[in-house]
């Protein structure tokens, strides 16, 4: 069952996209996902921290402990 | 993967509901009030998800925030409940 | 068929906490909850995020109600440290020092 599949090839194929990682507590986190494992701790290359929907803090890489993600979004692509 | 009825009374296991939602629309409410809606691609084990077409509604001071987001990967840590189907909250 | 069953990591490997490992010995940034920062170089970590810097600068910020205004003030306070251990559960980001590609 599980259909887990969906998951790990959309884990596989998210390094160098652009993401909005989202935490708990509401501030969101943009940049480029360098990688990802099994806790959800992230690795993050220029990343722009925000808070209420503005920018409070540049970092060049970013590591953000999983613990605290709500999730991690993308953008679909188009035509490749 | 196969399923031991004998270890478990219940005829119906509780992912396997969500298991009949993928493809479908989906409402989740997490443990801080947020609510999520989008369309269920899959789901593991810790049920962390990977939705599609998503919006997501909070609750803030300013009244009710909604995003639209394409594709997420939720944490399945903060989930409380999850309904079929897709009905936009209220 | 091969690629379905078995995933192949391409190049090096490359996990979240290889971002702590290079940023052995050097000054990091630590975002951690209930409103605390730590700036200090890194000397151990492990997979929980327990940390242990030295020279460390803590800074915490706290909201404070003006009792006239009741305008919201940010306040924040420091202290150094000259050598910390940090618990894990409470780290939220970890910024290495901005490093030039190819060093």
């Amino acid at each position: 069952m599980s259909r887990k599949e969906a998951l790990t090839h959309f884990m596989s194929q998210i390094h160098g996209r652009p993401v909005v990682v989202k935490l708990n507590s509401g501030v969101d986190y943009r940049g480029v996902l360098a990688c990802l494992d099994g806790y959800m701790n992230i690795a993050l290359e220029q990343t722009e921290e925000y808070v209420n929907g503005q920018l409070k803090n540049k970092y060049g890489d970013a590591f953000i402990r999983g613990n605290n993600v709500l999730y991690i979004s993308t953008q679909k692509r188009r035509g490749g | 993967m196969t399923t031991s009825l004998s270890a478990n009374p219940s005829t119906l296991l509780p992912l396997e509901l969500v298991d009949k939602c993928i493809g479908s629309r989906i409402h989740i409410v997490m443990k801080n009030d947020k609510e999520i809606v989008g369309t269920l691609l899959g789901f593991d084990d810790f049920v962390n998800m990977l939705l599609e077409d998503v919006t997501e509604y909070e609750a803030t001071p300013e009244g009710r925030r909604i995003t639209k987001l394409d594709q997420i990967f939720l944490n399945g840590n903060n989930i409380t409940m999850l309904v079929p189907g897709g009905d936009i909250p209220e | 068929m091969a690629e379905e069953t078995e995933q192949v990591i391409t190049g090096t490997v490359k996990e979240p906490l290889d971002l702590l490992r290079l940023s052995l010995d050097e000054q990091i940034y630590v975002k951690m909850r209930h409103d605390r920062e730590l700036r200090g170089r890194l000397h151990a970590y492990d997979q929980h995020l327990n940390m242990v810097l030295s020279e460390a600068e803590e800074t915490v910020t706290t909201i404070e109600i003006d009792e006239e205004t009741y305008e919201e003030v940010y306040k924040t306070t420091k202290r150094s440290i000259p050598m910390l251990f940090v618990r894990g559960d409470g780290v939220i980001l970890i910024s290495p020092p901005t490093r030039i590609p190819g060093i």
